[in-house]
Order: structure tokens, then C-alpha cells, then sequence
């Protein structure tokens, strides 16, 4: 008996669930806790006074050591800083509505999402007065017309890194992925916009196509080299490359530097075809309760020896030209022949759907 | 009990809302119905992931039986070492599971430590490609669920009852009868209680198969934290997720039923 | 009981363990080590303890994490195990839904149970911080130990229990005289579990922890992208030692009560 009315019971509270559903979704999807601000929202208007602290949300070490103190001490603002491993999970994060941070370092493209998602606040450039220490090539990228949000803070391509003494004349191609003399000892990154981006851009096609028949060229290409691969590894291959156990990586210019460091036989190639350049950048999410400390942060790293300082800790180029003059082998800029061959990831708004069903064939070849 | 109904109940409702929803032009989801992302699911390439990703889980649960159950067993035999070796066992999961797993990948690489003495000792001449294989997943599989198979294996073999194994000693049973029809039975909760605990979460693994499969093959982990990260489609993560949820309860309300209705053992 | 083990079974004992162990003596060597790159061994170096000072972020990691886990741990056991009694003991209506509620949070991928709690935090508009990382933790960690500690009350035979009461004890001393040493190798087991895994959460604990909250596990993952410093290595051998110290000590220690 027990067990019926138990049984029965189940059956009606479950029904009466599934029938709040809708309710609910629409209660989800509809709560929008952000209060408009008009203060932050208008790049014009002044932010009040100092606050004391300061939350920054960003990727481990990419700080020198002394910039985070050198700023409390200055400016006596307490900083906690926290750590994310990936742009996609701050924005997941954010997006699902947390707040309190004052500052996020999103990448490229990442920084159109948060535009187009409300996420971010403008730069009230009037705080900002070492400005003009920026390079222009690194000011005004589509992905951020003007600079409203964003303040430039590191750059860096996306090439190949290759051990010279296993592999002696590479090709400045894409197509060494395609070589199987080194099958089993090559890399490329485990990230579906960086693989099929560089296949695509083999075949000369923008690394942001959305255009059918090029992406499956592109995707018959990396299923292709996938034969060839070792694995599909990002930043940590930096360890093998070092040891030997890879030859050739798909891998960041200024990971690359740092491994170099360590196994002086490591070279890097931008390839004739092209690659990705990409764009660190300096944001204020929605929410930011420190606001004008955020800005003095903005400035204080504009300054040509705080960037030095970050640029050369981190291996990674700085788009700060006064900054370069400091460091001892800075990382030059693109030359405008090269320039032509960057390209920076846009986001692909309803089409990114498309490109991980590629993504996820690639990975089940 | 209210609090844990909220803190269960209440997120799985809310992401089993978002399945049912239209993807967000930039993650997140939008207002509206649409069944769009289960079907989407119901294609050989996602079920081959579903497929692979139980197999994979059932032979970690059956590797960690086998190596796991000896183990529980002696530290109910080892007397005054007993709290020691527990506490050994899941001493090493107290550092951090990234180093843990590098440090796994500098033994089994090609110029590894593994390869370099098989190399010394002459017993191989050219390295093996231990890492990046199904094998090096597997490890790392077994090796990080293995507490979760001892642990409840010993926690229901523990001196439970000495009287009935002296007695059947008395009986004149022999060690592997006694095993057989006394200790075995008495661990059956344990083995089940382990068996669950590592192939369930086993079926949500991902960074594993990420950092020693070489990220070459996709489960269904993989997949969901895709959704939810780089292809930003939360309707399609959700849903894959309450299929695989749904598949585990399923199998779970079966197997309590089943328990419910047998003859107590004692 | 001084019957042997047969050899086999010590061999494979020991296997195992080394198995366990092997990765965890590479990485204590490499907290020795001179290079950044936990590659190859270049030299004996201290520096990395020495650096384990300078990085803050390492140190409130660490603080977080043992914080997070020792409430969660202790509340997810206490709570655990009185919800596994509950079960076992009692015919209550939608009993078996709970049971089979409890195995909702080990099947559930954790990305999904970081972001569906993450949201739930933001509706009811709950501060991110430390709290909300022991709030999630506690929910996993409470299901692992109830599994266990079923599993444990299963075997056990009630008429202990029983006894006691006929013999004029009343419950609450039963339960602490008789019921908790019976159930006590699944208790320890379900709280070794739980801490487990709270100390080494990733995914979960980083969508819901606020600013400045960040447990270890978030300051090492965020290490990935560009090379885990064997500042780390330093801490987890510190880790490991200090614990190891810790459980000695208090075995003695309970050993000597037990005289």
C-alpha cells in the first residue's frame, strides 16, 4: 500500500515540475540583475574618488613580480588577483552572471562577445593620460573600433615552433604537418579556431571563413595531418619540445621564446600563409565595483617601464612603443609585409556552432 | 533536507531548462522551446562518443576491481599499519591533479624515464610509445579512480563480523572457501558502493583522456565542456548531459529496485 | 589475527601502492629541481621553496583550499551520514527518490553542476566568496560519503544495537557507543573521500568562487597556459610531508588514549 501511494505521489509532484519548467525558463532567461549605471556607462562622465581595492581577473603569471606591489604601494590599493585557465571559461562565468571583478583580460575575439553581450563597460579615456605610448598598429582593431573598452596589453602569433637540429630546413609552410618523415612527432593546438585557422589560411582563405566549401577543404587537411600528429596539445607541449619528444609545434611566439630559453636549439616560423596574431586586452566587465581603481590600473601599466617590465617577464610582445625602447631584445613588431599575412580571430557568432561540429569530426577522425 | 533538495534539485532543473532552449548568438540561451539540441544528439558521431565513453568507464571500474580489492583486503588484515596505509592511499590525490599527471607524462613519454631505463637495461632498443595511446589513458584513468574502489571495499570488509570467518575456520574451510562464501559475500555493498563511485564520474572524466590521450579522441566530458566552452551552445552541453544523466539513473533506480526486492544477505 | 597473507597478495599490494606512488616521488624530485621546466633534472635547487614565500597567490590558495575542505569535509560527513542512517533505516515516502537523488551530483559532468550552481547563486543573489565554494563541495562531497556509508550499514548486523537498548541504554548513548564505532570505517572512509575531493576540485570551485577566493586548484590550473613553476611541486611536497606528520602524530597520539 505504502508503496503505491509513494509511486503515485512521485508520478504528481514530477508532473508538477515538468509543468513549472517553462515557468522557470522564461523566470531564468528573463532575470537580468545588472542595474544600468549611467556614471560607468558614459565614457565622458568622471568616476568618483580612489577606492582601496582592486579585483583583477586574469591568467597566472602574466605580471612581472613587481607590478602588482609597485602598484599597491603607489597608489594604496589593495589588489586580490584570480586566475582563469581559459577566455571561454571567464566568459561562461560572467555570462552566467557573475560579478565583482574590475578587470578581465579577454582575447581577440572574446572582446566582441562581451561587447555584443553587454558584458563590458566603456574606457573613460580621460583617466588615461599615458595613452599616446601605444603603438598604433595595435590601436583600433575591428574587433574594438575607437578603443571604447579595451586597452591593449600583450600581442602575440600563433606559427610553429621546431626543434633546428632534428629538423634541420623546415618548409614556412603549413604543410610540414603534412610531411610523415615526421609523422608522430609533431603537435598542433588542441583548439578547433587555431587548427582549422590554419589550414584554412593554407589554402589562403581568411581564418575567419564561414564559407562551406573552404572550411571542409580545411577540415580534409587537418584530418589529414592528424595522421602526422603526436597529440593535441596547447601551452604545456613547451616541456617536449624542450626534452625532444616533439619536433614541431603548433604554438604561441612567445611560449616558444621561453622554451627557447631553456633549449637554445628551437626555432620559430611565421608561415607564408599566414597565421593568427592575436590581442590581449585590458576590459572592465559589468559590475566592476572599483571602477576608478580600475582606471588607475589601466594607466599605471601604460607606463613604459611597468610594460617592459611585463613584456620581458612574459616573453610576449608589448604594443606600448615607448615601453620597447626599454627592453633588451624586445619583440619587433610585424613588418607591413607581414602584417598582410596576420590575421586576427573574429568571433563567428551563429556560425561557431558550425565550426565545432568540425571540430568534434576532426577530433573523432 | 530542504537545503539539499535546493542545492541537487535545483541546478538540475535549471539546466535541464536551458536544454530545452534556443542557443544564445553568443552562449548563454535565449527565451523560447525547442527540443532542438536532443535531436541534434541522436547522430552516429555523438552516440559513438556515448558508446566509446561507457566502455572506456566499464573497463576502468573493472581494472580498479581488480587491483583495488586486494588492497582493501590487506589493510583490514594489516593490524596496527591499518590507519597508515588508508591514509596512503589517498595521500598522493593531496597534491595537485595537474602535477600529478604531468609527472605522469614524464614517465611514460618517448624520452621519459620509463623508456630511458628499459633503453639502459637493453630490454627495448627503441622507445615505446607508451603516451598519447589508449593504454596511458587508461592509467591515468584507473590510477585517479582507485581510492574511490578501496575505500568503500574496505569501509564494508572491516572486521565486521570475526566470529563468522573463525568459525568457518573451525569448520575446517579452507582459505579460499572461507574468502568465497563468507568475506566476499560480506563486501558485496562495498564492491557495489566502489563500482558506482568510479564508473559514474568515470563517465564525465575529461581532462584525462585530454592530457594522456593527447586530446586525439572526444568523450562525452570532452564533448559537454566543449559546449559549454569554446562552441559557447549550452542547449546542446545541457542536453548532452541529461542523456548521459538520464542513461546512469536509469541504471541506478533498476539496480536499487533490484536490491530493494532481493532477500537480505544476512 | 596473525594469519599471513599469501605472498602473491603482498606483491600485488605492494604494486599498487608503488603505482600510486611513483608519480608523486617525480614530482617531489622536481621540487628539487634547478630549471623552471619540470623537463629534465638540471641541478639541486632550493629556490623554489624560497619562492613559495614571494607568491601570495600560492599561499592564500592553499589557505582557501584548507578551509574549503575541512568545513566542507566535516558538514558533508556529519550530514552524510545521518541522511545514509535516514535511508537505511527508516521507510519514509520517496525514500528510494532520495537514494536516487543522492547519485544526481556524481553523474552530473561538474562543468554543468559549476554553472547551474553559479546561476542559482546570481538568482537568489548570494555573494560569490568562500562560502559558495563549501556550499558546492558540500553537495558533491555529502553524496560520495552516503554511497560509502550505506555500503558500510548494510553489513552490519543491528543486534549490537538492540542489545544495548534492551539492556537500558538509551538511544543517543547507543548511538555513540555502538552505532558510531560500528559504522566508523565508513565514516572515516566517506570524510577521506570528501576531502579528497574538495581539496583537488577544479572546474566546480572555479565558477563558483568570488573575487579573491581562489583555492589552489584554480592558482595551478591558471598555471597551465604558460608552465607550472615548480613552486608547486614545493607546496605539494610541503603538503604531503605536513599531513603525513599530522596522521602520525595523531595515530600516536590515539593510540596511547586507547592504553
Amino acid at each position: 500500500m505504502r508503496e503505491d501511494l509513494s509511486r503515485r505521489e512521485f508520478v504528481r509532484r514530477a508532473s508538477a515540475l515538468g509543468l513549472s519548467l517553462p515557468v522557470m525558463s522564461a523566470l531564468f532567461a528573463a532575470c537580468n540583475r545588472d542595474k544600468p549605471d549611467p556614471v560607468l556607462e558614459d565614457p565622458e562622465r568622471e568616476l568618483g574618488s580612489l577606492e582601496r581595492e582592486l579585483a583583477i581577473y586574469i591568467w597566472s603569471d602574466y605580471v612581472a613580480p613587481d607590478t602588482i606591489p609597485n602598484f599597491e604601494r603607489e597608489f594604496g590599493v589593495k589588489v586580490t588577483m584570480d586566475f582563469y585557465d581559459s577566455n571561454e571559461e571567464m566568459l561562461a562565468k560572467l555570462q552566467a552572471g557573475a560579478r565583482g571583478y574590475d578587470i578581465v583580460v579577454p582575447s581577440t575575439y572574446i572582446v566582441e562577445v562581451l561587447i555584443a553581450t553587454n558584458l563590458a563597460l566603456p574606457v573613460h579615456h580621460r583617466y588615461l593620460t599615458s595613452w599616446r605610448n601605444l603603438s598604433s598598429v595595435f590601436l583600433n582593431r575591428g574587433f574594438d573600433p575607437g578603443n571604447r573598452y579595451t586597452v591593449p596589453w600583450l600581442w602575440g602569433v600563433t606559427g610553429f615552433a621546431y626543434r633546428r637540429d632534428k629538423v634541420p630546413d623546415p618548409p614556412p609552410s603549413w604543410e610540414i604537418f603534412l610531411d610523415p618523415r615526421y609523422r608522430g612527432k609533431m603537435t598542433q593546438m588542441d583548439d578547433g579556431r587555431d587548427v582549422l585557422g590554419s589550414w584554412l589560411r593554407y589554402h589562403g582563405h581568411s581564418l575567419n571563413s564561414i564559407n562551406p566549401s573552404e572550411l571542409a577543404v580545411a577540415e580534409r587537411d587537418a584530418i589529414a595531418a592528424k595522421k602526422n600528429l603526436k597529440a593535441y596539445i596547447s601551452a604545456p607541449v613547451k616541456g617536449q619540445l624542450i626534452s625532444g619528444d616533439v619536433w614541431v609545434a603548433q604554438l604561441w611566439n612567445g611560449d616558444a621564446e621561453q622554451a627557447r630559453m631553456e633549449q637554445p636549439e628551437l626555432g620559430y616560423v611565421v608561415p607564408k600563409e599566414g597565421c593568427t596574431i592575436w590581442l590581449d586586452s585590458l576590459v572592465m566587465p559589468r559590475g566592476a565595483p572599483h571602477p576608478r581603481a580600475a582606471h588607475e590600473f589601466m594607466n599605471y601599466i601604460l607606463r613604459p617601464d611597468v610594460e617592459a617590465a611585463i613584456s620581458t617577464a612574459t616573453g610576449y610582445g608589448t604594443p606600448n612603443h615607448e615601453a620597447i625602447r626599454l627592453i633588451e631584445h624586445p619583440v619587433p613588431y610585424p613588418t607591413g609585409e607581414e602584417m598582410a599575412r596576420l590575421e586576427y580571430q573574429r568571433d563567428l557568432g551563429r556560425d561557431t556552432a558550425t565550426w565545432d561540429q568540425l571540430w568534434t569530426e576532426i577530433k573523432s577522425a | 533536507m530542504i537545503f539539499l533538495v535546493a542545492f541537487f534539485l535545483v541546478p538540475l532543473l535549471i539546466m535541464f531548462a536551458y536544454s530545452a532552449m534556443p542557443r544564445g548568438e553568443y552562449g548563454g540561451v535565449e527565451r523560447g522551446f525547442t527540443l532542438e539540441s536532443y535531436q541534434r544528439f541522436f547522430v552516429p558521431i555523438y552516440l559513438t562518443i556515448l558508446v566509446r565513453t561507457f566502455v572506456v568507464s566499464m573497463a576502468c571500474t573493472v581494472i580498479c576491481l581488480v587491483l583495488g580489492y586486494p588492497v582493501a583486503y590487506a589493510i583490514t588484515r594489516s593490524g596496527r599499519w591499518k590507519n597508515l596505509l588508508l591514509f596512503l592511499v589517498v595521500l598522493p590525490f593531496w597534491t595537485s591533479f595537474l602535477v600529478r599527471t604531468f609527472a605522469m607524462i614524464f614517465l611514460m613519454r618517448d624520452t621519459g624515464l620509463i623508456n630511458t631505463w628499459l633503453l639502459k637495461l637493453g630490454v627495448i632498443n627503441e622507445p615505446l610509445t607508451i603516451l598519447y595511446t589508449p593504454f596511458s589513458v587508461m592509467v591515468g584513468l584507473v590510477y585517479g579512480f582507485l581510492p574511490f574502489m578501496i575505500l568503500p571495499i574496505y569501509a564494508s570488509l572491516e572486521k565486521l563480523d570475526n566470529s563468522l570467518l573463525e568459525a568457518a575456520e573451525v569448520l575446517g574451510a579452507r582459505p579460499a572457501a572461507r574468502f568465497r562464501q563468507v568475506t566476499l559475500p560480506l563486501s558485496l555493498p562495498g564492491v557495489v558502493a566502489g563500482c558506482l563511485l568510479v564508473f559514474i564520474p568515470a563517465l564525465g572524466s575529461f581532462l584525462t583522456s585530454d592530457l594522456l590521450g593527447g586530446a586525439k579522441e572526444l568523450m562525452i566530458g570532452n564533448l559537454v565542456q566543449n559546449q559549454f566552452a569554446a562552441a559557447r551552445n549550452w542547449p546542446f552541453g545541457s542536453a548532452a548531459s541529461f542523456i548521459l544523466m538520464a542513461l546512469v539513473l536509469a541504471a541506478v533506480i533498476i539496480y536499487l529496485r533490484m536490491r530493494d526486492t532481493a532477500p537480505a544477505g544476512t | 589475527m596473525t594469519r599471513r597473507l599469501p605472498r602473491w597478495l603482498i606483491g600485488l599490494v605492494l604494486a599498487v601502492y608503488l603505482f600510486l606512488h611513483l608519480p608523486i616521488l617525480v614530482l617531489v624530485a622536481f621540487s628539487f629541481n634547478a630549471s623552471k621546466f619540470s623537463v629534465e633534472w638540471t641541478g639541486f635547487s632550493l629556490e623554489w621553496y624560497r619562492r613559495l614565500l614571494e607568491r601570495d597567490d600560492i599561499l592564500h590558495g592553499l589557505r582557501a583550499s584548507l578551509i574549503v575542505g575541512l568545513v566542507a569535509t566535516v558538514i558533508a560527513t556529519l550530514l552524510g551520514t545521518l541522511i545514509a542512517l535516514g535511508i537505511a533505516r527508516h521507510r519514509f515516502r520517496g525514500r528510494r527518490v532520495l537514494e536516487a537523488l543522492i547519485y544526481v551530483p556524481i553523474v552530473t559532468p561538474e562543468i554543468v553542476t559549476g554553472i547551474s550552481l553559479l546561476i542559482l547563486y546570481v538568482l537568489i543573489g548570494f555573494p560569490l566568496g568562500l562560502a559558495t565554494i563549501t556550499i558546492a563541495h558540500i553537495a558533491f562531497c555529502i553524496s560520495f560519503v552516503v554511497v560509502v556509508v550505506l555500503a558500510r550499514i548494510e553489513g552490519m548486523d543491528r543486534s549490537l544495537e538492540e542489545a544495548s537498548l534492551i539492556l537500558g541504554a538509551d538511544e543517543i548513548t547507543t548511538f555513540w557507543k555502538v552505532t558510531v564505532p560500528q559504522l566508523w570505517p565508513g565514516i572515516l572512509s566517506g570524510a577521506l573521500l570528501a576531502f579528497t575531493m574538495s581539496f583537488d576540485d577544479f572546474v566546480i570551485t572555479s565558477f563558483v568562487a568570488g573575487p579573491g577566493s581562489s583555492t589552489l586548484p584554480l592558482v595551478v590550473y591558471s598555471m597551465v597556459r604558460r608552465n607550472i613553476e615548480p613552486s608547486i611541486n614545493a607546496i605539494s611536497t610541503l603538503i604531503l610531508v605536513g599531513t603525513t606528520v599530522l596522521i602520525y602524530v595523531a595515530d600516536r597520539l590515539g593510540r596511547e588514549r586507547a592504553h
